[in-house]
C-alpha cells in the first residue's frame, strides 16, 4: 500500500459521497413533485366522483370527460405509480359510501382506468405486487375473480395466502369455513383476527351449520379461529366448544380459550364444569385468570376457594386469599395463615 | 521504566505490528458497517412493503389484538409530571394501561398526581410479586371515568430496573411497554410497536424496539411533538445524526439477521409472560436494557423455541438528549459501565456454540467492536502520540489515511442520513439536511472524543472499583406550546 494507492481509494469514496449528497437532493426533490402531483389527483378524483353521484342534469358528466379529466392529471397506462394511487384512492372511496350511491360508485370503476389492472397483478412473480392484487379485488368487491385468488390459499407467501384467505370470506361468507380451518400453513394472530372482523362486516348473520361442520378440524389455528368467531358473533350457544379447550394440551389454544370465554356469562351448570376442570389447567398463570373468571362471573362458592387455599398450588393461594379476605371471609384467611405459621413453628422446633 | 518504554515504542517490529492491529481492527468494523448499510436498506424496504398489508387503521379497529401496559418510572420528575402522565395517557390503543411508578420520590410528585388525576388509594394488601422488588406502599388508581387506565404504584426507592420490575408485576396485559417518564411517544406508537406480535406465526417475538429520536428544542403541545425542530447547540445536533446512524443502520440490520442484542430502555415492548419467566430487569446493573434482551434470548435458546428480537425504524419514541457535554460524559459514563456489567454477567456465551449465533458472532461483536472500540481508540491515540515522539511515522502517509478514515464515516454518516430522508419525512428541508450533513461532518473532531472520554471514563471506574449510580442527568424539558 502505497500513498497513490490510499489517493485513489480516497477519490473513490468520495465519489460515492458525492452520489449520496445527489440522491438526497434528489430524493427532497422528487418527494416535492410527488405531492403536488398526488394532491392534483386527489382534487381532480373527488370532483369527478362527487360530480358523476350527484350528476347536475344540465351538464352531465360523461364518461368519456371522467377519463380525459383524469388522463390530463397523469392517471395513463404507462404511469404506474399514479394508477396504484387512484385505486388506492378508489377503495378509500368505496369503502365511506352506501346505499344507491354505492351501486352507482361500482359502476363507475368498471368504466374508468385501471381496467384489470388489479388481475394483472395475480399473475406476478413478485409477492408484493401479487398480494396487493388480491386485496384489490376484494376491497372491490371484484367476485368474478373468486377462482383465480382461491388458488393462492395455501401460497408459500403469508402475505400472498393471507390476502387469498381474506377475498374468499369476503365472497364466500360463512362457507369459507369449509376451507379455512383446514389450511395446510399456520395462520397467524392477524390473519386469525382479519378474517373474523371481515366475516363480521360482511355476513353479521351466523351460518352455524359451517361453523359445526368445521369443529372437526385438528388444525390448532383453527381451534383458535373458531373460538374466535364465536367470541365476535357472541353465539351463546356455542360456549361448550371453547370449554372443551380450556384443558387442550396446546398453551396457545387454552390462551384462546381463557379469553374468548371472558366475554360470556355461563349457566351455573356451565360453571360447574369449570370449577371441575379447573385443577386440569397446567399452567399457573392461566389457572389465576380463570380464577378470576369464576370470581367475577358466579356467586362465592366457599368450598371450592377454601380448597384451592389449602391446595397444593403455592402462587394462587394470594389470588385465594384476597377473594376470601374482601368477600366477607376474613377468618378463614386468618385461620389458614395461622395454620401456615404454626406449621412453620412446629418445623423449626424440630 | 521510561527507558523501557522508549526502546519499546522506538522498535520498528512493534511499529510494523501496531500498524497491522489498527488497521485490521478498522477494516473488520468498516466491513461490518458496510454490511449493515446493505442490510439495513433490504430491511427498511421489506418493512415498508409488509406494513402496508398491516395498517394502523385496521389494528385500531381490531378486537382481539394483544393488551399492553406501559410502564413508566419516575423518581423527582414533579416539574413536569403531569406534563408527561398526560402525554403517556394521549397514546392511541384499545387495550391500554399506563402504570406509572413513583419510584419513592422525594418531591411533591406524587401529591401532584393525587391532585390532577383525582387518586383513590386502593388496598396493596394482597398484591402479587412475581419478582421481587423494594416495597409497593400504595396503589392508586384515578376516579375520573376518561382516566381509569391510569395507575400510579407508590413504591420505595430502588432505582429505574427496580421500579419497571414493580409495573411488570402489576401488569395485567400480554404486553408490556417500558419507557421513560420523560419521553414522548408517538401517538400510534403502540399499534406500530404490536404489528410483529400479530404477524409472526413460527417465532416468538421476545422484544419489539422502535427508533428513537432526539427533540431537544422542539415544540410539545399537551404532550404531543408538535413541530419537530433540529436543536440548535452542537452536542444534542450531532446525536441526531448518530441516533439516526445508530437505529436506522446499526439495529437495523441487526435486527434483519435475527442479531439484535440491544432493545433501548427508552421503549421497548416485551411479552410480559417471558420477562416474569426471566426475573425482569437486573437492578443490579445500569445497563439493564441490554442486559435483559441478552437474558431473554439466552432464556429462549436454552429452551430451544425459535424466538425473534425485532427493530421497526420509524421513530416512535423522542428523547431529550445531553444538551452538554457534561451531561453527555455523565451519560456515556453509565452506558460503557452497564456495558461492561453486562458483558461479563454473560460471558459464558463468548464463543460458545451452544447459544450459536449468539455465543459465535453476536457476543463476540459487542466485546470487540462496541465495548473494545474506545479502548482501541484510546490506546491508537497514545500510540501515534509516542511513535510520533521516536519519529517514526510517516506524516504525508498518516495524514492520507486519516482523510480516508475520514471520508469513510462521512459515508457511512451520509447514507443513514440519505435513508432517513428518502424514507421518513420528519426531517424535509433543505436547510435541516444540511444542517445534519455539517453535524455529521464535524463530529469526528467536535463530538466523537468527549464520547471515548465518556466510555473510558466509565471503564476506568469499573477497573478500579469506583462507586457510581446512574448521575444526575438535568435536562432542559421540551419547548411546551399552549397555542
Amino acid at each position: 500500500m502505497n500513498e497513490t494507492n490510499v489517493s485513489y481509494f480516497i477519490g473513490f469514496v468520495l465519489s460515492i459521497l458525492v452520489i449520496y449528497w445527489i440522491s438526497i437532493a434528489v430524493s427532497v426533490i422528487y418527494r416535492k413533485i410527488r405531492v403536488k402531483q398526488i394532491s392534483r389527483i386527489e382534487h381532480t378524483f373527488a370532483d369527478v366522483v362527487s360530480r358523476y353521484l350527484y350528476n347536475d342534469p344540465l351538464n352531465p358528466l360523461s364518461i368519456s370527460e371522467i377519463n380525459e379529466t383524469l388522463k390530463s392529471v397523469g392517471i395513463r397506462p404507462h404511469n404506474k405509480n399514479n394508477i396504484q394511487y387512484l385505486i388506492s384512492l378508489m377503495i378509500r372511496t368505496q369503502r365511506t359510501i352506501l346505499g344507491g350511491n354505492y351501486i352507482k360508485i361500482k359502476k363507475l370503476y368498471t368504466q374508468i382506468p385501471p381496467y384489470n389492472a388489479s388481475f394483472s397483478k395475480i399473475s406476478s412473480w413478485n409477492w408484493y405486487r401479487r398480494a396487493r392484487g388480491i386485496r384489490e379485488i376484494y376491497e372491490m368487491n371484484q367476485s368474478q375473480y373468486l377462482d383465480e385468488v382461491v388458488k393462492f390459499r395455501n401460497h408459500r407467501n403469508i402475505f400472498v395466502r393471507r390476502e387469498a384467505q381474506i377475498a374468499m370470506v369476503v365472497f364466500l361468507g360463512w362457507e369459507s369455513l369449509r376451507f379455512l380451518p383446514y389450511l395446510k400453513r399456520n395462520m397467524t394472530l392477524w390473519q386469525q383476527i382479519k378474517i373474523v372482523e371481515k366475516l363480521y362486516d360482511h355476513y353479521p348473520k351466523p351460518e352455524l351449520k359451517f361453523l359445526h361442520r368445521a369443529y372437526k378440524t385438528d388444525k390448532l389455528f383453527g381451534k383458535k379461529l373458531l373460538m374466535r368467531i364465536i367470541r365476535k358473533f357472541q353465539l351463546h350457544s356455542e360456549t361448550d366448544f371453547i370449554l372443551e379447550h380450556l384443558i387442550h394440551e396446546d398453551y396457545e389454544v387454552r390462551e384462546t380459550a381463557i379469553y374468548c370465554l371472558q366475554t360470556f356469562a355461563v349457566s351455573s351448570e356451565r360453571m360447574n364444569f369449570i370449577k371441575q376442570i379447573y385443577e386440569k389447567v397446567t399452567d399457573s398463570s392461566q389457572q389465576a385468570q380463570l380464577l378470576n373468571y369464576i370470581f367475577e362471573n358466579s356467586d362465592i362458592d366457599l368450598d371450592f376457594y377454601l380448597q384451592q387455599l389449602y391446595g397444593p398450588n403455592e402462587e394462587l393461594k394470594l389470588n385465594v386469599a384476597e377473594i376470601l379476605w374482601n368477600n366477607g371471609y376474613k377468618e378463614k384467611v386468618q385461620e389458614f395463615y395461622y395454620q401456615q405459621y404454626s406449621k412453620k413453628e412446629e418445623l423449626n422446633a424440630q | 521504566m521510561l527507558n523501557d518504554l522508549a526502546k519499546f515504542f522506538s522498535s520498528e517490529y512493534v511499529f510494523i505490528a501496531a500498524n497491522y492491529v489498527f488497521f485490521a481492527y478498522g477494516i473488520i468494523l468498516m466491513s461490518f458497517y458496510l454490511t449493515g448499510v446493505i442490510l439495513a436498506s433490504r430491511a427498511i424496504k421489506r418493512n415498508k412493503k409488509k406494513a402496508r398489508f398491516l395498517q394502523v387503521n385496521d389494528i385500531v379497529s381490531a378486537t382481539d389484538i394483544p393488551s399492553v401496559s406501559v410502564i413508566a418510572p419516575a423518581y423527582n420528575e414533579g416539574l413536569t409530571i403531569i406534563e408527561n402522565v398526560k402525554s403517556l395517557l394521549s397514546i392511541q390503543y384499545p387495550y391500554y394501561e399506563l402504570i406509572l411508578v413513583n419510584d419513592g420520590s422525594k418531591d411533591d410528585s406524587l401529591e401532584k398526581l393525587i391532585k390532577e388525576f383525582k387518586l383513590e388509594r386502593k388496598d396493596a394488601t394482597f398484591i402479587t410479586q412475581p419478582i421481587p422488588t423494594a416495597t409497593v406502599n400504595h396503589i392508586y388508581k384515578s376516579t375520573l371515568s376518561k382516566f381509569t387506565h391510569l395507575t400510579v404504584l407508590d413504591k420505595n426507592n430502588g432505582g429505574r430496573a427496580d421500579a419497571l420490575n414493580a409495573g411488570i408485576n402489576f401488569a395485567t396485559s400480554e404486553l408490556v411497554v417500558c419507557t421513560d417518564a420523560d419521553c414522548i411517544i408517538e401517538q400510534d406508537a403502540l399499534l406500530k410497536m404490536v404489528r410483529p406480535y400479530l404477524e409472526e406465526y413460527n417465532k416468538e417475538i421476545i422484544a419489539c424496539g422502535g427508533g428513537i429520536g432526539i427533540a431537544n428544542d422542539s415544540v410539545v403541545r399537551n404532550g404531543v411533538l408538535q413541530e419537530l425542530r433540529l436543536p440548535t447547540n452542537l452536542v444534542p445536533m450531532v446525536q441526531v445524526v448518530e441516533y439516526i446512524r445508530a437505529f436506522l443502520l446499526g439495529r437495523m440490520a441487526w435486527s434483519e439477521i435475527n442479531g439484535l442484542m440491544l432493545v433501548s430502555g427508552a421503549f421497548g415492548m416485551y411479552p410480559r409472560k417471558r420477562v416474569v419467566e426471566v426475573n425482569g430487569f437486573d437492578a443490579k446493573t445500569v445497563g439493564e436494557d441490554l442486559e435483559l434482551c441478552i437474558r431473554l434470548r439466552r432464556l429462549m435458546e436454552e429452551k430451544k423455541i425459535p424466538y425473534k428480537v425485532v427493530y421497526l425504524p420509524e421513530t416512535l419514541c423522542w428523547t431529550e438528549g445531553p444538551p452538554d457535554y457534561n451531561i453527555l460524559i455523565k451519560q456515556r459514563d453509565r452506558w460503557a459501565r452497564g456495558l461492561w456489567e453486562t458483558l461479563k454477567i454473560h460471558k459464558k456465551l463468548f464463543l460458545n456454540p451452544k447459544y450459536r449465533y449468539m455465543g459465535i458472532l453476536y457476543y463476540p461483536y459487542w466485546l470487540f467492536f462496541e465495548f473494545g472500540a474506545p479502548i482501541i481508540e484510546f490506546f491508537g491515540l497514545i500510540c501515534i502520540i509516542a511513535f510520533a515522539f521516536f519519529g517514526m511515522i510517516n506524516w504525508s502517509m498518516a495524514i492520507l489515511l486519516f482523510t480516508a478514515a475520514y471520508i469513510v464515516g462521512c459515508v457511512f454518516s451520509t447514507a443513514a442520513i440519505f435513508m432517513y430522508v428518502k424514507n421518513f419525512n420528519h426531517y424535509d428541508k433543505p436547510k435541516q439536511i444540511i444542517e445534519l450533513l455539517l453535524a455529521a461532518y464535524l463530529e469526528p473532531f467536535l463530538y466523537h472524543p468527549i464520547l471515548v472520554y465518556g466510555q473510558m471514563k466509565g471503564y476506568y471506574k469499573k477497573i478500579f472499583g469506583i462507586k457510581s449510580g446512574w448521575g444526575t442527568m438535568t435536562r432542559k424539558g421540551f419547548k411546551v406550546s399552549d397555542t
